[in-house]
């Protein structure tokens, strides 16, 4: 599809021919027949009333959401999806109006059950023309995606990027996030998930205190939570795919702070000239200030350095010319706390001390001229990670990186019979320098109890620093076979050189228009994630493990606001990276993950309902012949119900959830070596023993004021009403004679007043 | 290789629940095992005897005392070599050929892994066979600031509510070093230069011991008697 759209004083979109010509000319004409018809009028409204899909795109063919879609002259409207897509019934030939903050208004006209991309302008696009093709790429099935607004109303959630996720249907619901993003996605293990922030890695999302996460949500713009079946351009993962983007700063200058009993911050954004916006934000953690009052002094603990966290983004954007765009976005975080389990902080074997700081710089420029796309991103991370626990164990870890990508896209009309083609191909170059001193017991295998801790093991030591390069590249082709069916292929090669090991990974989806508010999709296809957890990079030997992922998604929207999905998938997962019968660290593993998730929305009037399910059922075989056993994040069931109600000033939520817990080995006693003076643990069947199902009540009241130009929302969240402490897991003495919980949050309440100018 | 706070929290947790430390001399289990000597050559014997922790807080929470059994594991070719708590090493050519099954050299020690059982707790333990070694001693051994009394039933006073500090001459990087008390708390239980802490809240009388192993398979192992005033 082509559209030429030319401004002239009035805002009028430009629908092409039905046959995918440019309609310069067409312009007026279609304007004209809206008027003809008499848009709103008593006469369009005569005519028979259609349902009717469309997308809205900007300038440079991106998706437009939340823009607000009316049929004119009536109070029938909706907004656009993630990616610019709307369905609405309306008259035929009537008259639809587009407005989106920042954007000039535009019309279109209801033409048929389908109508043509609407490409928005910005205030300062007028006159200009722009030539614009190409589809959203496919959805994949299961995936959810949230834009700002969105995120902070999900109920429940306090607007944390952490305790949305925990909604998602797919994501392991845990009372802590744990691991190396703190998501886990379809049972699997932390590390198999990325979690990206601008298309790039980030190697934490959530703070050691409070686990709130490192990125307020007035800071991002969206949220992508693909769960598996990912697009070629992303990699590393053989899971699924968390992907925010940060927050373009708006037409109008507005400042704004938030400050609660966890944290505080600030956040200003607006225009610099004509063609530049900016946001800028800082984030502190205030519960440091508090938790020194209200931690007992009967704990036997001292908090020497008292945890706390700091969080600063920006973002810069600069229209260059009519076709490019450039992008600065940071995003960086510093954690750090340390204490003694002792109220003699001259203790050393009782000190524990740990400081996580990252700096994400990202530059980006787009260039977008008709047919084709172009996107050249250079990142930099400097990621420090610093733990040291009791006298001698300790990790001190910097990885520096810098990571250029390129992608280009292509699209055709038609090509071979085929329909809205779309070619692209892209390539990064992850180039990471680490810097590594350790001094640690070997790394627990997974699902295994600890052998024994003994303080002053350091049997993984090593210091030194290596290189690791890993360039990918991906080329993708998407077109229509049949206005109902769209297909994608992709393949994406990834290199791991430090560990001489190239992956090809194939993959497909196919997206069938069942009826008007029905899709089905399938996809599938082949993932990789280099070996890089904990100590994993120390072994040059490693391959990449390997998934194996098929999903089948079905999604309902009955009426405008409400939403449903249901899908299905099945994993295969092998060379796995686990210790073998000798305790030999290799590619041995391989298990098996399938599942169901149904998603359900409302959003209509004051109501915004969520209810999600997952089923999942995690098995592995950690070397030949060893038996197979649950995943350590196998959880079958997990439900999240929740619900907000606005009305005047207030606004009321909730969210119930209920999932079962974790696996865990029972350990029914320990042996003493008497030469090394550690225990030997008896365990018993691994994960064959499942720690309680949890639930929990969150609620969440918010009152909005405007005392002058002010706008002010004070609220109250609180986690866990009715104080479920249940169990997250069990651990043992040193000796395995006793065992204790380890135990569900607390009530957790929170109070703050957030401030916008 | 990020990301073990959930290791560091655990931690934190098992300080904080009610799991005890592993200082903590009023527990029951097997603390130590010792061979005396622990490396025998041919024909010598070896006495093994068992340092036990017991609850209580009648100030003896700590015992030494014959295996309530003692096996072999390993090798299996001389697991008729023990006998109630004594281990008597084998000829010269038993060993050869032992020494022959494991891969050794000529005159390599040869490692036997005896399985002990004592008040219902099991320990593994390894005396050297072939080769002669006794156990270490404790040297510089300094409680508060004074050498302790030899009796253990003689009791060392301490202050209360002060950092007492506990020294021997050793080096963890080389010996593994235990602390244990029943009577305050314990701070860098397992460094040669540790102390105690009688804090209002904990028991103010109980017992001491400190048990050193070195590399070799030694261990020497120490109580007092001790009460805050």
């Amino acid at each position: 599809m082509v559209f030429v759209i030319a401004l002239a004083g009035t805002s009028a979109a430009q629908p092409a021919g039905s046959d995918g010509s440019a309609g310069s000319a067409g312009s007026a004409a279609a304007t004209g027949s809206a008027a003809e018809t008499g848009s709103g009028s008593a006469a369009s409204l005569a005519l028979p009333t259609i349902a009717t899909t469309g997308r809205v795109i900007d300038k440079l063919g991106k998706p437009v959401r939340g823009a607000t879609v009316t049929v004119e002259g009536t109070d029938v409207h909706t907004t656009t999806n993630r990616f610019g897509r709307f369905s609405i019934k309306a008259p035929f030939q009537s008259e639809l109006t587009i407005e989106k903050s920042g954007f000039e208004l535009q019309l279109a006209i209801v033409s048929g059950e389908s109508l043509d991309d609407v490409v928005l302008l910005g205030s300062a696009d007028l006159s200009e023309t722009i030539e614009v093709k190409a589809d959203a790429p496919v959805p994949t099935a299961g995936a959810a995606e949230l834009d700002r607004e969105e995120l902070q109303r999900v109920p429940g959630t306090g607007g944390d990027v952490v305790r949305t996720l925990t909604v998602m249907p797919g994501v392991v619901n845990l009372q802590l996030p744990i691991g190396y993003s703190g998501v886990v996605i379809r049972g699997s293990s932390p590390q198999d998930s990325q979690i990206l922030v601008d298309d790039f890695e980030i190697p934490v999302l959530f703070h050691n205190i409070a686990f709130r996460a490192i990125l307020p949500a007035e800071s991002i713009q969206t949220l992508d939570y693909i769960p598996g079946g990912f697009d070629v351009a992303y990699g590393r993962a053989s899971s699924g795919i968390v992907a925010l983007t940060t927050r373009e700063g708006t037409e109008h200058r507005s400042e704004q702070a938030e400050v609660s009993v966890i944290d505080g911050g600030v956040l200003a954004q607006g225009k610099v000239g004509d063609d530049t916006n900016y946001m800028i934000g800082f984030r502190r953690s205030t519960i440091d200030l508090i938790l020194p009052y209200v931690i007992p002094s009967s704990v036997d603990l001292s908090l020497t350095t008292v945890p706390s966290y700091y969080d600063g983004q920006f973002r810069i954007d600069h229209r260059l010319s009519q076709n490019w765009r450039l992008t600065l976005s940071d995003v960086g975080t510093i954690d750090v706390f340390q204490l003694y389990t002792s109220k003699d902080t001259s203790s050393t074997t009782n000190r524990f001390y740990n400081r996580t700081a990252f700096d994400r710089l990202t530059g980006r420029a787009t260039y977008h001229d008709g047919p084709w796309t172009a996107t050249l991103a250079l990142s930099a991370i400097l990621p420090q990670f610093n733990f040291d626990l009791g006298a001698v164990q300790h990790i001190d870890v910097t990885q520096p990186a810098i990571t250029p990508r390129a992608e280009v896209i292509r699209t055709v009309d038609e090509l071979g019979g085929l329909k809205n083609v779309e070619l692209r191909a892209g390539g990064e170059l992850v180039l990471q320098k680490s810097y590594v001193n350790v001094a640690l017991p070997d790394p627990m295998v997974e699902g295994e109890a600890s052998q024994g801790y003994n303080p002053m093991d350091t049997s993984t030591s090593f210091k030194g620093n290596f290189w690791q390069p890993d360039p990918a590249q991906w080329l993708s082709f998407a077109a229509n076979i049949d206005p109902r069916i769209r297909f994608q292929a992709g393949l994406r090669l990834d290199e791991f050189m430090r560990n001489h090991d190239t992956e090809i990974q194939p993959r497909g989806k196919l997206e069938i228009t069942l009826a008007p508010k029905w899709t089905l999709r399938l996809i599938a296809g082949a993932y990789r994630r280099p070996p890089e957890y904990q100590t994993e990079s120390l072994y040059a030997n490693l391959q990449a493990e390997h998934s194996t992922q098929t999903i089948a998604g079905l999604e309902y929207k009955p009426a405008e606001g409400t939403h449903v999905q249901v899908s299905t998938y099945y994993t295969d997962r092998s060379d796995l990276i686990t210790y073998d019968a000798n305790m030999v660290l290799g590619n041995w593993g391989r298990g098996t993950t399938y599942g169901a998730e149904l998603l359900g929305t409302y959003h209509v009037g004051p109501w915004f309902a969520w209810l999600s399910y997952a089923y999942s059922h995690s098995t592995r075989v950690d070397y030949p012949n060893a038996p197979e056993r649950l995943f350590t994040y196998d959880q079958p069931h997990s439900l999240n119900a929740a619900a907000s109600w606005q009305h005047g000033k207030w606004t009321l939520g909730g969210r119930f959830q209920l999932y079962s817990g974790l696996p865990y080995t029972p350990i029914t006693g320990g042996i003493l070596n008497s030469d090394s003076n550690t225990y030997i643990p008896i365990n018993g069947v691994v994960n064959s023993a499942r720690a309680p199902i949890h639930h929990e009540l969150d609620l969440r009241i918010d009152y909005a004021t405007h005392p002058g130009p002010i706008q002010l929302t004070y609220f109250i969240d609180v986690q866990n009403v009715y104080l479920d402490q249940s169990v997250v897991t069990y651990f043992y003495s040193y000796d395995y004679t006793q065992q204790a919980a380890f135990k569900s949050i607390p009530i957790i309440p929170s109070i703050g007043v957030r401030g916008v100018l | 290789m990020n990301r073990l706070v959930l290791v560091g929290l655990v931690v934190l947790a098992g300080c904080a629940g009610n799991i005890d430390p592993p200082w903590q001399l009023s527990h029951e289990r097997i603390i130590a095992v010792r061979a005396t000597p622990p490396h025998v050559v041919a024909g010598e014997q070896s006495t093994i005897d068992v340092l036990v922790g017991h609850v209580g807080s009648d100030g003896s929470n700590v015992q030494v005392e014959p295996p309530d059994s003692a096996s072999i594991v390993s090798p299996t070719s001389l697991m008729n070599i023990i006998s109630g708590d004594t281990l008597t090493a084998p000829s010269d050519g038993e060993l050869d050929q032992v020494r022959s099954e494991l891969g050794l050299g000529s005159a390599d020690p040869v490692p036997v892994e005896l399985q002990i059982e004592a008040d219902g707790f099991e320990a593994l333990k390894t005396v050297f066979v072939g080769d002669s070694g006794d156990n270490p001693t404790l040297d510089g051994l300094m409680i508060n600031g004074a050498a302790p009394p030899s009796d253990p039933t003689q009791t060392i006073l301490v202050p209360a509510d002060v950092d007492v500090r506990l020294f021997v001459n050793a080096d963890e990087t080389v010996d593994n070093i235990n602390w244990l008390t029943s009577c305050g708390t314990m701070n860098d239980y397992n460094l040669h230069d540790a102390f105690v802490h009688v804090n209002p809240t904990d028991p103010q009388s109980g017992q001491l011991a400190l048990v050193v192993r070195d590399e070799s398979g030694g261990v020497v192992w120490q109580y007092w008697s001790i009460a805050a005033q």
